[in-house]
């Protein structure tokens, strides 16, 4: 048996075969150690996500409030999706705090590395690291409640400043213009740190070779950076627009606490409002209906994303 | 076909134990609880509860040394996600002999049907005659369904107007009397609102109001404007009449006129209140808990200022019995233990370390002042519900969180100056309809 690994090839994007390692025999016993060592991830996975989430399909078909006995009502649950306009509302809300999240994250998040790149002293470049990972490892809570904090529009430390330099207070959190602003300037605060971590990663795995022979060529900086950097960075980018993606669409902790999802429903997420209706109002069935909208959403957003990556991703 | 009905077999599987979980969320008369046992919920709000809790544990133990007590603490950002959450527990198969619950919850537990009233207790028992003597009737009213007392009231708060005492000072202002108006009030926090830094705006504010939950936020303000929330019978919505548009435009007012900063959630408020940048706020009285242990005692607390009326907010807690318990008389005897001298001392306190609620034996609550626990003006906490008419029923219908999560909305709307009041109380009345209903 003979492996091949595809790998694009520079400029055309053709696809070109390459010979892989030849593979060791398969051994008699070898099954059974595969399955040993992937009994553990398969029995997690099976217990806390296949079965809860078979469970929650389960459940959207149900009309339960937790404490009476559940009733099975068919479809009526997903019908009512259709007529709620809050719902709709929350999407709108959700869509544009997770695609501003996203964009924030993947293309501010690559300056920031780049620019951590250059040379600098080592300890203030360990400074400025530390500075961005630091609030990602910060409780999301303890952060909205530090930044609910600042953000007062009376009060807050943040109107103070920008008072000091003729700027009138802004209602970060009361308006339904800056409520989601805010919530995506926390968010985005607090999870760059990882996007700038994984790229840093990146930048750092590209041969130096390539850059070198670039400036033999007499490549200056922006032709580097976007004839060599950036395709080699593509893999990361693609995993960070993946990842990044799917955690702005689940985002709950940040608009919970700094605006309780207001004024309205300016910046609720639709993860808050599947918690609202499942633990506030007791809808179980519907929540789950809700939550399965979620996942059909971000199951298509992710298999848009890996099709689209074909055309723009290189692993050089 | 074979992984087809391999994955079919796996559905049916996830479908068994999701069934299985339904089934087993319904109630049943039966009962994991052992006899001499007794488990106890309760809403875990921070160290305080924890301790106040293990005491009373530990008490009854104590006196019974044949009983085992088991405490489960709950989480819960508020009374509404502690009973999510408690629901949460028992859908999973606890089975609770008692639980911790407020007036909130008390429509909440009986349409439930999770709640044995007592009732029955109560006429065959003669130590709880003594004890419903020695509690104000409004707070028995507080826990009274369709006629079914949930429980006996062990602890409770009403609405107060607490004012930093050096903001007065500093502003020259007197400290306000029971008999203040509206008028008066809004006179008073105009005086307290200051630039006291001379930068131009203001750094401290005559008064705020909790934006994360109804009765310290618009319930005084609506009760003595002469309304309500809810018909008395709390089946219906009546939050667009005269009285609550006049309640909600005084405080939307305050804010127009910068006497008020934009609502923040009441913990904020705690700290702003002690930093000196408000100068007044509303609670209960568990803020002394947060307050006295922290070392800020310049506060004092008023009664809310008289609209076309005066009517006391309050709200009670207790510990029901609920029907899943196997031994509902020991845990009869666990309830009434909640509110005998012993338990209820701990509510009064002490001048270092206060409770944070008022201990609902009024001959109990009298020892507050005498042991010197702050603030000065204690006695009139009791007063309020012994003196005064109080708001009864107050809005608490089944589904309060859903509703207290409604009104929250659309005040964040109206008093951000998103929605004119009217409006937005006209739509949130159209909202609480589908909501508040019997």
């Amino acid at each position: 048996m003979t492996t091949s690994t595809l790998r694009r090839t520079g400029d055309g994007g053709d696809l070109a075969v390459a010979p892989g390692p030849r593979p060791r025999p398969r051994r008699r016993g070898d099954g059974r150690a595969a399955a040993a060592f992937l009994a553990p991830s398969v029995i997690t996975f099976s217990l806390f996500v296949l079965i809860p989430a078979l469970g929650v399909i389960l459940l959207s078909f149900f009309d339960w409030n937790l404490l009476s006995d559940g009733t099975f009502i068919g479809a009526e649950n997903f019908l009512r999706l259709v007529g709620d306009a809050r719902l709709w509302s929350v999407y709108g809300s959700t869509v544009f705090m997770a695609v501003a999240i996203l964009l924030v994250n993947v293309v501010v998040g690559l300056l920031l590395a780049v620019l951590l790149e250059v040379r600098m002293p080592r300890w203030v470049r360990g400074v400025f690291r530390l500075s961005f990972l630091f609030p990602f490892v910060v409780s999301s809570s303890a952060v909205a409640l530090i930044w609910r904090f600042l953000l007062n529009k009376d009060l807050g430390l943040v109107n103070y400043w920008l008072g000091l330099v003729g700027i009138d207070r802004i209602d970060w959190l009361g308006s339904s213009v800056f409520a989601p602003i805010s919530v995506i300037i926390v968010s985005s605060w607090k999870t760059i740190g990882f996007s700038i971590l994984i790229y840093i990663a990146g930048l750092q795995a590209i041969p130096n070779e390539l850059k070198e022979a670039a400036i033999m060529d007499g490549a200056n900086a922006w032709t580097r950076f976007f004839r060599i950097t950036l395709p080699l960075l593509s893999p990361t980018v693609f995993f960070l627009i993946v990842i990044n993606t799917i955690n702005s669409f689940q985002l709950f902790a940040e608009p919970r606490v700094l605006t309780q999802g207001g004024p309205g429903d300016s910046s609720r997420t639709i993860v808050q409002y599947i918690y609202d209706q499942a633990f506030g109002n007791f809808d179980l069935g519907y929540a789950s209906a809700i939550g399965i909208t979620l996942m059909v959403v971000l199951i298509a957003l992710t298999a848009i994303q890996f099709r689209l990556s074909r055309r723009w991703t290189f692993y050089g | 076909m074979y992984r087809r009905s391999r994955s079919l077999a796996a559905v049916g599987a996830a479908t068994a134990l999701t069934a299985a979980a339904l089934v087993g969320c319904s109630s049943s008369p039966d009962s994991s609880t052992d006899g001499d046992s007794l488990e106890v919920v309760y809403w875990n709000y921070g160290p305080a509860a924890e301790a106040g809790n293990q005491a009373t544990a530990d008490a009854f133990t104590a006196a019974n040394p044949d009983v085992d007590v088991t405490l489960t603490p709950v989480a819960g950002e508020n009374w509404g996600t502690y009973y999510a959450n408690v629901a949460t527990l028992i859908a999973g198969g606890k089975k609770p002999d008692l639980m911790l619950i407020s007036g909130e919850g008390a429509q909440f537990v009986h349409s439930n049907d999770l709640v044995l009233p007592i009732n029955d207790y109560l006429d065959e028992d003669p130590e709880a005659e003594a004890l419903i003597d020695d509690i104000a009737p409004g707070l028995v009213d507080g826990f009274t369904v369709d006629g079914d007392i949930v429980t006996l009231t062990n602890a409770w708060n009403d609405m107060v107007v607490y004012y930093n005492t050096d903001a007065f000072a500093a502003a020259g202002v007197e400290p306000p009397s029971a008999d203040w108006t509206w008028d008066d009030f809004k006179s008073t926090a105009e005086q307290l609102t200051a630039d006291t830094d001379g930068d131009g705006t203001s750094d401290r504010y005559g008064f705020t109001w909790a934006s994360n939950e109804i009765f310290p936020g618009i319930m005084p303000w609506v009760a003595n404007a002469g309304g309500n929330l809810t018909s008395d019978d709390v089946c219906e919505a009546t939050v667009d009449t005269t009285e609550v548009t006049e309640a909600v435009t005084f405080l939307k007012t305050l804010i127009d006129e910068g006497t008020a900063p934009a609502p923040m959630p009441m913990s904020d408020v705690f700290t702003r209140f002690q930093n000196g940048q408000i100068a007044m706020f509303g609670a209960g009285r568990w803020p002394i808990g947060t307050f006295v242990p922290a070392g800020f005692t310049a506060f004092d607390v008023q009664l809310y200022p008289s609209g076309e009326t005066y009517k006391t907010v309050f709200g009670g807690s207790g510990y029901p019995i609920l029907k899943s318990s196997a031994n509902p008389d020991l845990a009869w005897e666990y309830q009434k233990f909640t509110v005998s001298d012993e338990i209820e001392q701990q509510y009064v306190g002490t001048p270092d370390a206060p409770g944070d609620s008022i201990p609902s034996r009024r001959s109990i609550a009298a020892t507050i002042s005498e042991v010197g626990v702050p603030p000065q003006n204690s006695d009139l906490y009791y007063a309020s519900i012994d003196d005064h008419e109080t708001l009864v029923p107050y809005p608490a219908p089944a589904k309060y969180s859903e509703f207290e999560s409604t009104v929250l909305r659309f005040l964040q709307l109206i008093f951000a100056g998103e929605t004119p009041v009217a409006d937005g109380l006209a739509d949130l009345q159209t909202e609480l309809e589908t909501i508040v209903t019997c």
